[in-house]
């Protein structure tokens, strides 16, 4: 860096703390019920071990990353006392404001001064460089991540410049609003320089409310307040457990007992949720969007997928109103590629759904079906025979035995195919399959982190290998936008064009019902699994 | 004796070393490995990154050299590093054991003082209305598995009392009481099972001896009915009881995987399906090792008991 633009640097970052953007206070003002006790000790629910420890930049699983929310702090992070999560929803955490400039190619955080490790080490910018560095594999990283599932989020960041201990600037290759949301997300938590990143497989040092207490594997995971945390007065809790039960319904019991006081968000369908209530009818129940949708994968590079038209017939064969209504008994919502209001930002609305294949009249949708496989050369007489691939779980065997149901009712024979866990994910990767019933979480709403994962040419997540140039350009082109109203109108494009092409027909967006216990006071379910649970701010109105 | 049972003991040794080919052989049969798994965590794969994987963790390596290593590593009283905790084999595998081996010594009190007695019942009462019940009753034992006892109980428990055991685990010295009521209901439901196949084997074994020459002699010679049961018919009955119960302790050590997992209880069963799943070969080679230790052993206290009941039964030289 030169002098000249050390000091232009300098200068814009001294205006930048007079107008930083919204200057706002950490979460801290729990809005329901009362005044907060302190005090008390929550059990809360955890469907299974810790995949990789707390190693959360290495995995993309909410076993993880719910567990790991009270160790660790973002630079930023959504309001955990509002659901919805929009931008006007970004709180500051160890960030005390932001900033963007020259017309959003850098992104200026203004650091906390008073924040230290769980080890007593001062946290400083190098921490945040760090991290991202790793994350976004820098080439003078000074670390390397095992597994690094989210690189392409950070694919924009240039470089990331530190001028002092309490200022990191991000610089950008090009201008995106977006990349402030995905800092905020559940998976984008802040590293210790001074800790070896393998270490967090086997345990957390973070700057979060709580302190990792211990870890006795496939049981529970103890936390004990930190009375260190910056925001002063917070944690109200003096300690969580987080308990480690594999069989649904004896985590359910152990719900309706009190023995768990909260549950684990996107495990609650609609119909436990009713049987819930009826036996317990005090029991908190929160409908909230998951960020999770039901998905087809299907092989662009092999036939019969290779064609679009056959890719499309199936598209238009699945009714997806049938699929909400009776596998998941009403429990999720239809939408195209990002999810529906009133649970995301994005999401086309009603009025737009019906023009996308396979949200019409289901018999005239099935004809189009028809018409289609007609043309790509496929009749009763020579019927299209496939492979529907899923993984050996229920709630992706279930999707998929629907969809072959409806598949037949056009004319395609699928057989089902269940892929055991351990081989899932490397067969999508490979390409070693012809269609598959697939799910999909999105760890937050954001446009540039679903089209970069699951649609752009090369990504790793992109298991139908679809690859267009023009969609390549639309991603590009709303990631850059700064008009909020005119990213939606282009995104909302991108989402027709990508059902258009049936590229990765999604069937609809999970819905999760959140069940905590009344006595539960602060925490507020978001509308997306991955990005709430710090739990600072939550209280136990009842020792 | 001494010599039957290092006799017995040196065969224990080559059928371990038999089980370690076969555990190791499967295991690298079964499809994907942790690499695979850790993948699945991250939704992708990256064939660099998975080769640095397969280095780190010494995967890349000759098939006969990773049994070579964990043969050494096995005489060197050095069980390796779990793959998914990164943590010494042994501190993972050795607090899940009390665990196990409690619940099912419990199972199998809880089973034989069920099944002997009703046995005995239903087989001195043969074809009475007493004796159909407790048919009944046995053939319900075995035909409902433990796993879907154990979750009726659970549902049947929260609806009616809203009240189920401690779901995380309670040892003895935190809490004795709630110790017991956590390990008394899957002990009850495991031991309901195995107490039919006792009862029965108990039955028929008994309706057999009833009928030799000996048990109408002591009944001639005026033995109260009693006496010739329990005294003369049962003790000489109760050897293929025994057995059944050597048989049933053996599988109880691997088989209460979903008992241990419907009672959220930290076994060796329930972990090592886990570790199974996630292909952490450390952990399911050395558990494996482990449980035929056990059932080994078990399979000799059995064979030196029939010794001790039945001194007809002489050792080999």
């Amino acid at each position: 860096m030169t002098r000249f633009s050390r000091i232009a640097l300098a200068m814009s970052l001294g205006l930048a703390m007079v107008f930083a953007g919204p200057a706002l206070a950490p979460a801290q003002s729990p809005k329901s019920g009362g005044t907060p006790k302190y005090g008390g000790h929550l059990n809360i629910m955890q469907r299974e071990d810790l995949a990789q420890g707390f190693a959360v930049h290495e995995t993309s699983t909410i076993a993880t990353s719910w567990p790991s929310m009270p160790c660790f702090n973002n630079l930023v992070v959504f309001d955990q006392t509002k659901r919805a999560e929009t931008v006007d929803n970004l709180v500051g955490e160890l960030a005390e404001k932001w900033s963007w400039q020259d017309n959003y190619r850098n992104l200026v955080f203004f650091l906390r001064k008073d924040v230290k490790w769980h080890d007593g080490q001062p946290f400083t910018s190098k921490d945040v460089k760090f991290t991202f560095d790793m994350v976004r594999e820098a080439p003078n990283a000074p670390a390397k991540l095992r597994i690094n599932p989210r690189k392409d989020w950070y694919s924009n960041v240039e470089d990331i410049e530190t001028p002092d201990p309490y200022t990191v600037v991000f610089h950008l290759k090009r201008p995106q609003p977006g990349l402030l949301v995905m800092l905020a997300s559940g998976y984008s938590p802040i590293y210790a320089a001074h800790v070896n990143p393998a270490s967090y497989r086997t345990g957390c040092i973070g700057t979060g409310p709580f302190k990792l207490k211990e870890w006795r594997k496939g049981e529970f995971i103890d936390y004990v307040k930190n009375p260190d945390y910056f925001v002063k007065g917070r944690p109200y809790l003096d300690s969580l457990r987080y308990v480690v039960i594999k069989e649904r319904g004896t985590r359910t019991a152990a719900l309706q007992a009190g023995q768990l006081d909260v549950s684990f968000p996107g495990e609650t369908t609609k119909t436990a949720a009713e049987q819930l209530k009826k036996a317990v009818p005090g029991l908190v129940i929160t409908p909230v969007g998951t960020t999770v949708n039901d998905n087809i994968i299907m092989n662009t590079k092999k036939p019969p997928f290779d064609n679009p038209k056959v890719r499309l017939a199936v598209s238009y064969a699945i009714d997806r109103r049938a699929l909400i209504t009776t596998v998941h008994q009403g429990g999720a919502v239809p939408g195209a590629s990002m999810q529906p209001k009133p649970y995301g930002v994005w999401g086309l609305a009603e009025k737009d759904l019906p023009s996308l294949p396979g949200y019409g009249k289901p018999a005239d949708m099935k004809a189009q079906a028809r018409k289609l496989l007609k043309e790509a050369g496929f009749s009763p007489e020579n019927p299209l025979r496939v492979e529907m691939s899923t993984r050996a779980i229920a709630m992706y065997v279930d999707m998929a035995s629907f969809v072959i149901n409806e598949l037949k009712q056009v004319g395609i024979e699928a057989t089902l195919k269940q892929v055991e866990t351990a081989q899932w994910h490397p067969m999508a990767t490979r390409g070693e399959y012809q269609i598959g019933a697939n799910l999909t979480g999105l760890g937050v709403d954001e446009p540039d982190a679903n089209y970069n994962e699951n649609y752009a040419c090369g990504s790793p997540r992109n298991y139908s290998q679809y690859c267009s140039e023009e969609v390549m350009k639309m991603i590009e082109q709303q990631s850059q936008e700064l008009d909020v109203k005119k990213r939606l109108a282009l995104v909302a494009r991108l989402q027709k064009k990508v059902e258009d092409d049936a590229a990765r027909p999604v069937l609809d967006w999970r819905l999760d019902y959140f069940t905590m216990w009344p006595h539960v006071k602060g925490l507020v379910p978001h509308d997306n699994i991955y990005n709430f649970g710090r739990m600072a701010d939550v209280w136990r109105d009842r020792q | 004796m001494k010599t039957y049972i290092a006799q017995r003991l040196a065969v224990g040794l080559l059928t371990l070393f038999g089980m370690s080919i076969v555990i190791f052989g499967m295991l690298r049969l079964a499809p994907g490995d942790i690499v695979d798994i850790l993948f699945s965590t991250g939704g992708y794969v990256n064939p660099s990154e998975r080769q640095a994987i397969e280095r780190e963790l010494g995967l890349d390596r000759p098939v006969w050299e990773q049994y070579v290593e964990w043969m050494r590593q096995i005489a060197t009283g050095d069980l390796g590093k779990s793959y998914r905790y990164d943590l010494p084999a042994w501190d993972i595998i050795r607090p899940l054991l009390p665990v196990t081996l409690e619940l099912a010594a419990l199972s199998l009190i809880v089973a034989v003082a069920l099944g002997v007695p009703l046995g005995v019942i239903s087989a001195v009462r043969q074809d009475t209305g007493l004796d159909y019940v407790l048919r009944v009753f046995s053939l319900a034992g075995l035909s409902m598995p433990s796993f879907w006892l154990g979750m009726v109980i659970i549902l049947t428990l929260v609806a009616w009392l809203g009240w189920i055991p401690p779901v995380t685990y309670v040892t003895p010295r935190e809490n004795f009481g709630l110790h017991a009521v956590q390990f008394a209901l899957p002990a009850l439901a495991v031991g309901y099972r195995s107490s039919a196949l006792i009862m029965r084997i108990t039955r028929s074994s008994l309706l057999e001896v009833m009928r030799e020459d000996y048990i109408r002699t002591a009944r001639a010679k005026g033995q109260s009915g009693r006496v010739v049961i329990w005294r003369h018919a049962l003790q000489n009955a109760i050897l293929p009881v025994v057995t059944v119960i050597g048989i049933e302790f053996a599988f109880l050590i691997g088989g209460l995987v979903v008992t241990e997992t419907v009672f959220n209880l930290p076994g060796v069963a329930r972990f090592l399906v886990e570790a199974i799943l996630w292909r952490d070969y450390p952990i399911v080679q050395n558990l494996v090792m482990v449980i035929a230790i056990v059932v080994i052993l078990s399979n000799l206290v059995v064979d030196l008991l029939y010794g001790f009941l039945d001194p007809r039964v002489r050792y080999g030289h």
